[in-house]
């Protein structure tokens, strides 16, 4: 998917968190979005996601504006440290991942799913019985259930243990390599062995949008 | 209550009053946990008590209609109730949207309102009375066979909804936002489900009355969800903690002659109470040992 952000400014009441961004990205490309803390990488994606209501610039998926986009099925979001997603309460890994009328895939299709991000095994068992990484793990497929063309990932390796954070990239990169455009918050840019073609990193609510040599040699 | 020299079993075939309590009852106990487990998730556990007490709004308006300004064909101040429930429930949607990052503030909002509505009419209709005493405590014994009937109409109603909308119901309850993403009308399915609560809110008046109704739809659920595997399976150990309070309750307060509404509730809180010590001093230890096993995995 081709994602456009054209001079984007946004703020909460009186602060502005985003400084006329703009940048572009075309299908397959791997976007890590750097910034400290509250330098607005969260609010950011959630301008792209149609969640926050973009008061000036404009931003468009595949040239469509996303005041007129009606089709977010074809974007997989995992959000940070999945704060929105209501714990504590028993629920399975499969009633989180019910398909509905609302996910494109199948019942076997789904199972695929879970066997290739390797949490086959836990389908059964309660969310709130399982480690972080495997809790990371339910999230992606999540995002997949759509067979997303653009994925944005916020943090998603905050908590889960340096093994599972290498097999998560490693994931991720076969998933950019199937032509899946991925936006890749990361707090950390050295810990990943993510393989970027492009960087945005945030400071004070301005941009820096650079090209990078993907990673291969690594 | 005068008839306890006969078994609770063979009162309920000879006093029709008794039966109706009891199918009222079980017909409650079965839907306010499906209803109040959406509830707790969503983490609005309060929204049945603010709405009771907007109901005894209703409640007493309708009772000062009826009785000082003589509007009798209100059968029933409990339409009234079931009509403030309703009205309730839409302020609490409209604050919520007005105080976006303060949401809880619209139950305080509109439960003072209810109350202070309520003392009002209270005290223009005469003051305290037993009509009073049994909307704030219940009176399960006193519901006829039309209210049966309204009762019976909502809970088909709102387990064919369930039935029919299962899926998006528990998509939009865990997480809203993403919800969202995936098209659903989440506002739409919000504000129907908002108004089904308000309905069942008023019906449970009857049951338990005004100041207990939100224990009948919470305290099974909290129980439920400490046990619970899987989301079916704690709405299942919910509805069966319901059921048993409120029969045990019923057999217990005919038996003991003692307030039907309070009996239903401490039953309620003492299975809850249990449910908290076999967790415990029994279940904890291997529930942490088969946690370990499953993150191996």
């Amino acid at each position: 998917m081709r994602v456009a952000v054209s001079n984007l400014t946004f703020g909460y009441d009186y602060r502005t968190v985003l400084k006329d961004i703009s940048f572009r990205l075309n299908s397959g490309d791997f976007l890590a979005i750097i910034g400290n803390n509250g330098s607005g990488k969260s609010t950011l994606v959630k301008c792209i996601l149609g969640i926050n209501k973009v008061p000036s610039g404009r931003i468009s998926l595949d040239d469509i504006d996303i005041t007129e986009y009606h089709n977010f099925k074809n974007v997989g979001y995992v959000p940070q440290k999945f704060d929105e997603f209501n714990y504590e309460f028993p629920i399975t890994v499969n009633e989180i991942l019910q398909v509905s009328k609302y996910s494109k895939v199948t019942e076997d299709e789904k199972l695929e799913l879970l066997d290739k991000i390797g949490i086959l095994e836990i389908q059964n068992e309660n969310i709130n019985n399982l480690s972080g990484g495997q809790l990371q793990r339910v999230f992606i497929v999540r995002s997949l259930m759509n067979n997303p063309k653009l994925l944005i990932l916020d943090e998603p390796t905050v908590g889960v243990d340096a093994q599972n954070v290498e097999n998560f990239y490693q994931t991720v990169n076969e998933l950019n390599a199937e032509g899946i455009t991925i936006m890749l918050i990361t707090h950390n840019i050295r810990e990943s062995n993510a393989k970027f073609t492009h960087m945005l990193s945030l400071h004070n609510g301005e941009a820096l949008f650079k090209e990078v040599p993907r990673g291969d040699e690594e | 209550m005068l008839l306890a020299n006969v078994p609770f079993v063979v009162a309920l075939f000879e006093y029709p009053f008794l039966r109706y309590a009891l199918i009222t009852g079980v017909i409650m106990g079965g839907i306010t946990p499906l209803i109040g487990s959406f509830v707790v998730i969503r983490r609005l556990s309060f929204i049945a008590d603010t709405l009771s007490h907007f109901s005894l709004a209703g409640l007493s308006i309708g009772l000062f209609l009826i009785n000082i300004i003589g509007f009798t064909f209100i059968s029933d101040p409990l339409y009234l109730a079931m009509v403030f429930s309703v009205i309730g429930a839409l302020f609490i949607e409209i604050l919520r949207g007005y105080y976006q990052n303060y949401k809880e503030i619209s139950m305080p909002i509109v439960m003072s309102l209810g109350t202070a509505l309520s003392a009002l009419f209270i005290s223009l209709s005469g003051g305290f009375n037993s009509s009073i005493y049994n909307y704030l405590f219940g009176s399960i014994l006193t519901v006829g066979d039309r209210y049966l009937v309204v009762i019976s109409v909502t809970a088909v109603i709102l387990v064919g909804l369930v039935l029919l909308f299962y899926k998006e119901m528990v998509i939009i309850s865990f997480d809203e936002q993403y919800a969202k993403l995936l098209g659903i009308k989440v506002n739409r399915f919000q504000f129907v489900s908002t108004i089904i609560l308000a309905i069942v809110v008023s019906l449970s008046i009857a049951t338990v009355g005004v100041l207990l109704v939100s224990s009948l739809m919470i305290i099974p659920v909290a129980a439920a969800m400490k046990v619970g595997k899987s989301f079916k399976n704690t709405l299942t150990i919910a509805i069966v903690f319901s059921e048993t309070s409120i029969i045990g309750g019923l057999w217990l307060s005919y038996e003991l002659n003692i307030a039907s509404g309070a009996t239903i509730v401490l039953v309620n809180v003492l299975i809850l109470g249990l449910v908290g010590f076999f967790k415990r001093f029994f279940i904890n230890k291997r529930l942490k040992d088969n946690q370990l096993k499953i993150q191996a995995k």
